[in-house]
């Protein structure tokens, strides 16, 4: 895990660092200069997001890869966060106001990343589910010469995956008609005997979340008292950058993978444009925003990029599907093979992108987790004799 | 490819070397409706399949030999597809037709005759559709292969619709009553004092570990429907349609097990939820997720690892992948709960149901490394699990370990009356009593992994352990474990508090009845479990007891030794005779102190009934014989009648019946006597 790693010489670093400060004066100092050090990292890394350098499509913005990339930057953040704040720090600081109520809240989103982190996970199962019923449009279709039987099977293959990407957009909270859409195919066919045996199952791909969740709520919730601190609180920025990181993170994947109810995301959320370090995640934001706002109108299952890119093949492999007739037109017929082409690739980026994301996803999971015990530590540390904690 | 030594021909020309069942058929772009007559005549003909797989499958042979061995044999490609072709077509069109004309039931199952007959042709129609795509040029073939490949795309659509009826045909979608009840939230470890409660707690935790017996038949399928579905899959997936095969399945699968877990009660909650509950709806939770971790481990991914591998019994990379997706998701959501509850705030009520929680996830995984091949799946989950197990052994450590704290903060200045066992040694003990009866491997084996987690610097323990060799060395038992040794650091702190409590007392024999009280209640706890005792050590149980005895002693003499000097024979003598004031002075001040412990003392609290009569015993031992001979010895000395009456209140007998009124905790006993 190369975020991993990062974070172990980078810890290593700053515990060196400030092993070697403690023991002389100029503690304050060494303070400012980590708090200056922290939005530099913070700025770089979300300018790398940005505008990735090396510019190939893989690492387009909101793409399987560029989701893995934030995640990486999340971790990064998060260490260099506890870094600067729980190690080798006096606990009773962080324990006292007005550092310990931002840090209850910080711990708040805590708990709230958690739930977002398994939302969007279960989201990849959805997004692997499209991948799916597109690799097998991709297997009919690539077949030569294409006759009825392969135009027939891609047709309900793209039928399912049209119903499946609008149904997740609508998040499947009550709808009924969610789990023939999932169950490929179902729809016409005279053998529809038990159609609707099971009125009540919702998404039988992704587990869902609990009843009435909504990453949308969430986020507000998560950002709601989120307020940038004034020039004196010196410690209160770190707390205040490492939650607009959180929220950020969280925010641009519930946006890009389906997710339980995301209803109004784009007005829930912005980074405050005066802070400098914040400028390219500002960037980021206004464009998924943007993104967003677009989509949210004529629907949309998530602005991750190869759903994207899937749903704008499917569209037109699907009017192909209807219009078929056997033989096919040459001319025609190039085209789709060079759409199979493209979608075989976005299908081969989920195959080889989903499961590390997922994976990578728990790993924020159980670094959320690990934080969370280690600042709840922290705080009974240096509170031990005052208030109880929580 | 050879075809352009054999310019396309009309494939008008169909072999003739076939029944004439085929003779209407004209052209090789048929219409995929066949007209009644056709189908009529063709269904008459089935007893022909046979034949006309046969003669397919020479035409396979054919194609494959042209196809395969291109260059060195100059074997060409038949430039004909033979009439057997479009026959083979048109009667698995009409078999198709057949099935589907059964309305509102099974449709592939009710004649396994046919059902293999219509999969040995689909078999061919899938193998022409794949041979003759190897023939692109061919117009004559390209034109049978859009007429296969069409016919194959029917009979899956048929095959993946019926394999989906019979996947929902299990035993529990058929009974729409529901068998299986909510499980009753187990009760917990809410009434630490009530010493009746231990028992009840205990049989409780033997029934819950029974009752996961009960659901035999996951999935609950019939061994036809089985077979029915194992011939479907084959099928589809030797047809090429496995991703259509292996989706409907999961869907299915996943929907199944989901109602399974519903119908076990289990909500899906989220971890914010879990976080802002209550400790009461919280506990109802982890008893319902401790059902099914358990089910899920003992009956559920046991029972659906066996219907992957039965019904993929043709691809067994399939049937893994496909019970692993299904595990991992179900599993990831049952240890997202577990790490939910490690994060909701740490209270020493907690500490047994997280125990549960321990033991629960501790037997799924050996259950997860059983059921699931190896690989990345695997050895996710296996981490995934491992690291919840992890975090609840940390929190039961540091929960356990968090009792030295309430110990130390348990501060009160109010003595209990009576000198009565406190409450803090009652709680003290029946909670260390209990963790041990019931979790004390488990606990062993949570602080030899998480101790490093806790509070507790290491350097204390392995101090404490030091010091603690010894003892166990005389004892003949095994090394101190850090469980141990947390164990006689807690016993260690609840004694100096009570010590420090003992000091509240002005008298120092209410103290020492006190101590009596307190370390007689814990002696008698330890001694009556197995589990604790063992980990206390005899060594610890002998010194208790002298220590008993100590206080014992002192309190027979801080009370009774002036009692007894009064009794003293010595110094009544004044120059060689009985002096009688000595005398009525010693029999009065003998009345008065007697009167003044009596009524204290019987105010007195001994509950332990041993104890109780291990001192009255001890008292009437030392204060009967005295008293008998004093008074044999100098009640001659009074006159008889009222001054003897005056001043010898008592006699032996009374005294005797006096003492076993003390420590009754009855103030009122004497005014009752008198």
């Amino acid at each position: 895990m190369r975020a991993t790693d990062n974070q172990g010489s980078f810890l290593n670093r700053i515990s060196i660092r400030r092993n070697q400060v403690v023991s002389m004066d100029g503690n304050h100092e060494q303070e400012l200069e980590d708090i200056e050090l922290f939005q530099k990292h913070v700025s770089d890394r979300f300018s790398d997001l940005l505008s990735p350098s090396d510019d190939t499509s893989a690492d387009a913005l909101l793409s399987i890869s560029w989701l893995r990339k934030l995640l990486d930057v999340f971790l990064c953040c998060e260490a260099e966060f506890k870094a600067i704040m729980i190690m080798g720090r006096d606990a009773s600081l962080i324990s006292k106001p007005p550092l310990d109520r931002l840090f209850h809240e910080l711990l708040d989103r805590n708990v709230k990343t958690l739930d977002v982190c398994n939302a969007v996970h279960h989201g990849v199962d959805a997004v692997r589910h499209f991948q799916k019923l597109a690799e097998i449009v991709v297997s009919a279709l690539e077949q030569r010469p294409i006759g009825e039987g392969q135009v027939r099977r891609a047709k309900r293959a793209l039928n399912s995956l049209i119903t499946a990407m609008a149904l997740e957009d609508k998040d499947g909270t009550g709808n009924k008609s969610t789990e023939r859409a999932w169950s490929f195919g179902r729809r016409g066919g005279s053998g529809a005997v038990n159609k609707d045996r099971n009125p009540g199952q919702f998404r039988a791909i992704s587990w869902n979340m609990a009843k009435g969740w909504s990453a949308s709520k969430q986020i507000q919730a998560m950002s709601s008292n989120l307020v940038a601190p004034r020039g004196g609180e010196t410690l209160a920025l770190p707390v205040y950058i490492s939650s607009t990181v959180m929220v950020f993170v969280m925010w641009a994947l519930v946006a890009a993978i389906p997710c339980q109810e995301r209803s109004g995301l784009a007005s829930h959320y912005s980074v405050p444009r005066q802070l400098s370090w914040a400028q390219p995640m500002v960037g980021l934001q206004e464009k998924i925003a943007e993104e967003w706002k677009k989509k949210e109108k004529k629907g949309c299952s998530g602005l991750l990029e190869e759903i994207q890119k899937m749903e704008k093949l499917v569209q037109s492999l699907s009017e192909f599907a209807e219009s078929f007739q056997f033989p096919a037109e040459p001319e025609r017929l190039e085209e789709v093979a060079n759409q199979v082409a493209e979608l075989a690739e976005t299908c081969k980026r989920m195959e080889e992108g989903l499961f590390p994301l997922q994976q990578q996803l728990r790993e924020v999971f159980h670094r959320v987790v690990r934080s969370r015990a280690e600042i709840l530590e922290a705080l009974e540390q240096g509170g031990k004799s005052s208030t109880p904690i929580m | 490819m050879m075809e352009k030594n054999h310019p396309p021909k009309k494939s008008r020309s169909f072999g003739r070397n076939i029944s004439d069942a085929a003779s209407s058929d004209q052209g090789s772009h048929h219409s995929v409706e066949a007209n009644d007559k056709d189908t009529e005549k063709d269904a008459s003909s089935w007893d022909s399949l046979p034949q006309v797989l046969q003669e397919v499958d020479r035409f396979l042979d054919t194609l494959s030999t042209a196809a395969g061995e291109d260059e060195e044999s100059n074997t060409s490609p038949p430039s004909e597809v033979p009439n057997s072709v479009e026959l083979l077509s048109k009667m698995v069109e009409s078999m198709i037709s057949k099935y589907n004309a059964v309305k509102n039931s099974m449709r592939f199952g009710k004649d396994p005759e046919k059902d293999s007959s219509f999969l040995n042709a689909l078999k061919r129609i899938s193998g022409l559709s794949r041979k003759l795509g190897e023939f692109p040029s061919n117009p004559s073939m390209a034109s049978t292969l859009n007429r296969t490949s069409s016919i194959l795309q029917k009979a899956m659509s048929f095959l993946d619709e019926e394999f989906r009826l019979l996947l929902d045909d299990t035993k529990a979608n058929r009974e729409s009553d529901e068998k299986i009840q909510k499980p009753t939230k187990q009760s917990s470890f809410n009434n630490l004092n009530n010493l009746e409660s231990d028992r009840c707690l205990l049989e409780d935790r033997t029934n819950n570990n029974e009752s996961s017996q009960e659901e035999d038949e996951y999935p609950g399928f019939s061994p036809e429907t089985i077979s029915n579905m194992n011939k479907i899959a084959t099928a589809m997936i030797s047809a090429g349609y496995e991703t259509e095969c292996c989706m409907a399945f999961s869907i299915s699968r996943r929907t199944a097990f989901r109602s399974a877990l519903d119908k076990l009660g289990y909500d899906h909650l989220s971890i914010d939820d879990i976080h802002k509950m209550s400790w009461e709806s919280l506990e109802g939770e982890i008893a319902t997720w401790i059902t099914v971790v358990k089910q899920c481990s003992s009956v559920l991914f046991v029972g659906e690892r066996k219907l992957c591998d039965t019904i993929f019994s043709s691809n067994r990379t399939m049937s893994r992948s496909l019970f692993s997706n299904l595990a991992r998701a179900v599993a990831i959501q049952i240890l997202n709960f577990a790490e939910a509850v490690v994060l909701t705030k740490r209270a020493a009520e907690k500490l047994f149901k997280i125990l549960d929680m321990y033991e629960t996830l501790r037997d799924l995984i050996p259950a997860i490394s059983e059921s699931y091949p190896e690989g990345e799946v695997s050895n996710e989950l296996f981490s995934e699990a491992t690291a919840a197990k992890s975090r609840l052994g940390e929190v039961a450590v540091s929960i356990f370990c968090e009792l030295e704290n309430s110990i130390k903060n348990d501060i009160g200045k109010t003595p209990v009356a009576s000198g009565a066992v406190h409450p803090l040694t009652r709680y003290v003990v029946n909670y260390l009593k209990y963790a041990c009866d019931l979790y004390k491997d488990t606990l062993e084996q949570a602080f030899q992994l998480h101790l490093k987690m806790a509070d507790k610097p290491k350097e204390d323990v392995a101090e404490d352990q030091k010091a603690r060799g010894k003892d166990d060395k005389e004892d003949g038992t095994t090394k101190t474990s850090p469980f141990q040794a947390q164990l006689m650091s807690v016993m260690e702190l609840l004694d100096s508090n009570i010590e420090m409590k003992s000091k509240l007392y002005r008298d120092p024999s209410l103290r020492c009845i006190f101590m009596m009280n307190n370390g007689r209640y814990i002696l008698q706890k330890i001694k009556g479990s197995t589990e604790i005792h063992q980990l206390m050590g005899n060594t610890w149980c002998r010194k208790r007891s002298s220590g008993l005895r100590l206080y014992h002693k002192n309190y027979q003499r801080e009370t009774w030794s002036k009692v007894l000097q009064c009794l003293s024979h010595e110094g009544l003598q004044v120059n060689g005779k009985i002096s009688k004031p000595v005398l009525k002075e010693r029999f009065k001040s003998f009345n008065t102190m007697f009167e003044e412990i009596h009524k204290t003392q019987s105010s007195w609290v001994v509950s332990d009934e041993q104890l109780q009569s291990e001192l009255r015993v001890s008292v009437s031992a030392v204060m009967i014989p005295a008293y008998r001979s004093f008074l044999g010895r100098f009640k001659q000395y009074l006159d008889p009648g009222r001054q003897a009456e005056k001043y010898i209140k008592y006699q032996p007998e009374d005294i005797e019946n006096m003492i076993e009124d003390l420590f009754d905790g009855n103030a009122t006993s004497m005014a009752r006597r008198r």
